[in-house]
């Protein structure tokens, strides 16, 4: 078993602010097309509006209801699942009998904090279960397997802001290992009032639409949403071939050790899962077209982001995708790492929406119009609370 | 895919480290404890298993841990002890990887946090509580104090937590990855969780009876269990065979030939899975009446089988008047020991260890080897 071996990508879905599905996120992505605006799924007490990314109701299928007794976030991962099993080609009824795991990051969608139960047990009143059950039944990787009557492993990651980077690494280590024919892997998540006013109390949230690598930037917004890829093993592959969109070559993973809200400030943990994923290309380079960096437009990811790119891969294009889609926290990385695949695919990448005046304290800048790209290989980077740093490198698919 | 047990650190109400879990299964479960929480105008009172995490100042400076809830320190001090009975509290860790396992993380400070929105509104919700309330706030804080720079992994699969997050570490060292992995469990008890607890199953006033398969007898519990493992040669606690995690299929049953102990704790709606899942006549120990009932409880249960496979000997498990199934009492013969847990959904998370590499059959050496050692 080695790390080397590389995973076919053979699906990818999303659904966020941005939009449904994957094809209409690119677009806006690609037209710069962006809504913040105040929350609407809650109602806040902070006297100024912080704008978030909200994915409009009529983005779920019908299949996933609101009345599904299922938590958002469940309901997001079900959806961008779908999605992505549709884009490699399955129908559900076609992986029975097959392995097939499921591996989902987030962080509300493990967390049980429900406010209005919680409200009424601190008053010394009797909350319904209701909203326990229902917490309950939204594991968000035991929801996707249950939609699907999936019979494979099942791995709920809650590494913050990396969790759905960190959900593919774990579904490709599953085919290396030969425990699934396919897997699930991404992340999903939704905006909650808990971390609403968790991210507003750490003063990293702007008052204004996100400006990831500006001069200006004042925080992040808040997003939501989910992201998936379809990970096949290569005996599949070989009953299906010219599928991948791309391969998953490498990954890479380390820990700050130095603060549990903010990175380390010389990017010791994210050159290190850096220079991990990169050990497939050994010292070659070149061949990266370019890098979706994690971009909050917090100042301090910002500036240790640019600094460690500029440090390591200083002529390599990077962009943020963040301006069109708030950060989404437990689902960034799976978002991104669809954005990821289907930009290589495309060879070229969106501009960094909310770049106007790129920071000149950086010792580099991201792409601030659509840019076309050259390489086979492409970097998808999550920085998180509690200082870890996930890196997956991606290679151009077969996939016509 | 195996990996070596070097090291173990264990925290529940038995008290802190190995010698008080061994001691608590030579001399028998203390009482449960209690849990007091006021909940629809009244004091309540109930049964459960608690942990105190007090011997962390041994490791770690009250100062340090000023800003630490009792969540985390549960989990630093399980991951403390786990270093130290390994001989490894001291020394470089750049080759040692992080993973924790939690059904439902720091809930404690999750609900501390929303009691500072609730009581001094939106703009005074404490940063403090929200920065530890994220589930991977207890691997942040073990990797802080213990200058771990690897890879960090955190867990949250309710009752599946152990098995799944356990499967990334072997697949870690299996990998090369690392070439140490600190892996660890850790649950809480809060008064919601003691609530919802009556609510869903009543009262149980304790002890559990693990084998009364059909009766709630579930005291709920907290704690942590951390392993040091390494993929090297030689074990002080034995080897961990393989992991297994899947949704249980008609007609499925383990292979019946090693000990089985079971987290079985006082579930019925949990215990029926394990009637189906294993074969009669088999060997079984439960061990949770030592610790309470809680979704990584299985951590505690490997601790066990860690334990008894360096002593070559299982500790007197707790099986009531008699075994269902025409289960047996579990002993060592059969030269390992599978630890099984079920949630309430159908999936089943089953470990094997052995007491080392020549006991590790061809069958029972990895996942594959263990679904094809499943009889149907």
């Amino acid at each position: 078993m080695s790390r080397a071996v590389s995973v076919a990508v053979t699906g990818a879905g999303c659904l966020c602010a941005a939009g449904p599905d994957l094809d209409s996120c690119l677009a806006a992505l690609f037209s710069g097309q962006r809504a913040p605006a105040s929350p609407r799924l809650f109602t806040t007490g902070h006297p100024v509006p912080y704008p978030v990314f909200e994915v409009e109701e009529d983005f779920f299928p019908a299949t996933c209801p609101p009345d599904s007794g299922l938590l958002r976030t469940a309901r997001l991962a079900i959806a961008g699942a779908g999605q992505a099993l549709a884009d490699a080609g399955w129908e559900a009824e076609a992986l029975d009998g097959m392995r097939v795991g499921v591996a989902v990051g987030t962080t509300v969608g493990s967390a049980m904090n429900n406010e209005d139960f919680y409200r009424e047990f601190r008053s010394g009143n009797r909350p319904g279960m209701a909203a326990i059950q229902r917490f309950l039944a939204s594991n968000p990787a035991a929801a996707v397997a249950r939609r699907f009557r999936l019979n494979g492993p099942l791995q709920t990651v809650v590494n913050a802001c990396s969790s759905g980077s960190d959900a593919v690494a774990v579904g490709a280590q599953w085919l290396r290992q030969g425990r699934c024919d396919l897997v699930i892997a991404g992340g999903a998540d939704e905006l909650c009032r808990t971390t609403y006013n968790g991210f507003v109390s750490l003063m990293i949230t702007s008052p204004e639409a996100v400006r990831p690598f500006d001069r200006d930037r004042r925080g992040l917004n808040l997003g939501e949403g989910a992201g998936f890829l379809v990970l096949e093993s290569a005996a599949l592959e070989q009953r299906r071939p010219r599928r991948a969109r791309a391969r998953l070559v490498g990954c890479g993973a380390a820990c700050d050790a130095h603060h549990l809200t903010a990175p380390h400030p010389r990017g010791e943990g994210l050159k290190r899962a850096l220079r991990e994923a990169l050990q497939p290309l050994k010292d070659d380079w070149r061949g990266i077209a370019f890098v979706n960096a994690h971009g909050t437009g917090t100042p301090d990811n910002d500036r240790v982001e640019g600094m460690v790119l500029g440090e390591l891969l200083p002529k390599v294009p990077f962009h943020s995708t963040k301006g069109c889609t708030g950060h989404t926290l437990g689902a960034a990385g799976g978002i991104e790492a669809a954005f990821t695949v289907a930009c290589l695919g495309l060879g070229r990448i969106p501009a960094s929406v909310g770049c106007d005046h790129p920071d000149p304290q950086l010792p580099v800048a991201p792409v601030t119009r659509v840019t076309e790209v050259a390489g086979r290989y492409a970097l998808s980077q999550s920085l998180a609370f509690g200082g870890n740093n996930t890196v997956l490198l991606f290679e151009k698919g077969d996939r016509p | 895919m195996k990996a070596s047990i070097q090291g173990l650190g264990v925290v529940g109400a038995f008290g802190c480290g190995v010698a008080a879990l061994k001691e608590s299964l030579l001399q028998g479960p203390h009482s449960p404890g209690e849990l007091i929480f006021t909940a629809e105008g009244e004091e309540r009172r109930m049964a459960a298993y608690r942990a105190d995490p007090a011997p962390l100042e041994r490791f770690v400076s009250k100062r340090e841990t000023r800003r630490v809830d009792h969540f985390s320190k549960l989990a630093l001090l399980g991951a403390c002890l786990a270093l130290e009975d390994a001989g490894a509290l001291e020394g470089p860790r750049d080759d040692l990887g992080l993973i924790i396992a939690s059904g439902y993380g720091a809930t404690r400070t999750t609900f501390g946090f929303l009691d500072s929105v609730i009581a001094d509104g939106d703009p005074c919700a404490s940063p403090t509580l929200f920065s530890n309330s994220v589930h991977n706030a207890a691997a942040a804080h073990v990797a802080i104090q213990l200058r771990i720079t690897g890879p960090t992994l955190t867990v949250s699969q309710f009752e599946m937590s152990v098995a799944s997050a356990l499967g990334s570490a072997l697949a870690w060292l299996a990998e090369g990855r690392v070439r140490r992995v600190l892996f660890g469990a850790v649950d809480e008890i809060c008064p919601v969780l003691g609530y919802c607890h009556r609510r869903f199953f009543g009262a149980s006033p304790g002890p559990i009876a693990p084998f009364d398969l059909e009766r709630h007898s579930a005291v709920p519990g907290e704690g942590a269990a951390f392993l040091l493992l390494d993929s090297g040669g030689s074990s002080r606690y034995g080897l961990i065979a393989g992991v297994e995690l899947r949704r249980i299929r008609a007609g499925q049953q383990l292979p019946g030939h090693t000990a089985f102990i079971l987290n079985v704790d006082g579930h019925p709606p949990c215990s029926g899975h394990y009637s189906r899942l294993l074969p009669t006549g088999a060997g079984v120990a439960a061990f949770t009446p030592h610790y309470g009932s809680f979704p990584t409880g299985q951590a505690l249960d490997l601790a066990v089988a860690a334990l008894a496979l360096r002593d070559g000997r299982l500790p007197p498990g707790i099986c009531g008047e008699a075994l269902p199934n025409g289960w047996q009492p579990a002993t060592l013969d059969g030269g390992g020991v599978t630890c099984v847990t079920c949630d309430g959904d159908g999936y089943f998370g089953a470990i094997r260890l052995t007491a080392s590499s020549e006991n590790v059959k061809p069958d029972a050496t990895g996942i594959k080897g263990m679904e094809n050692g499943c009889q149907k």
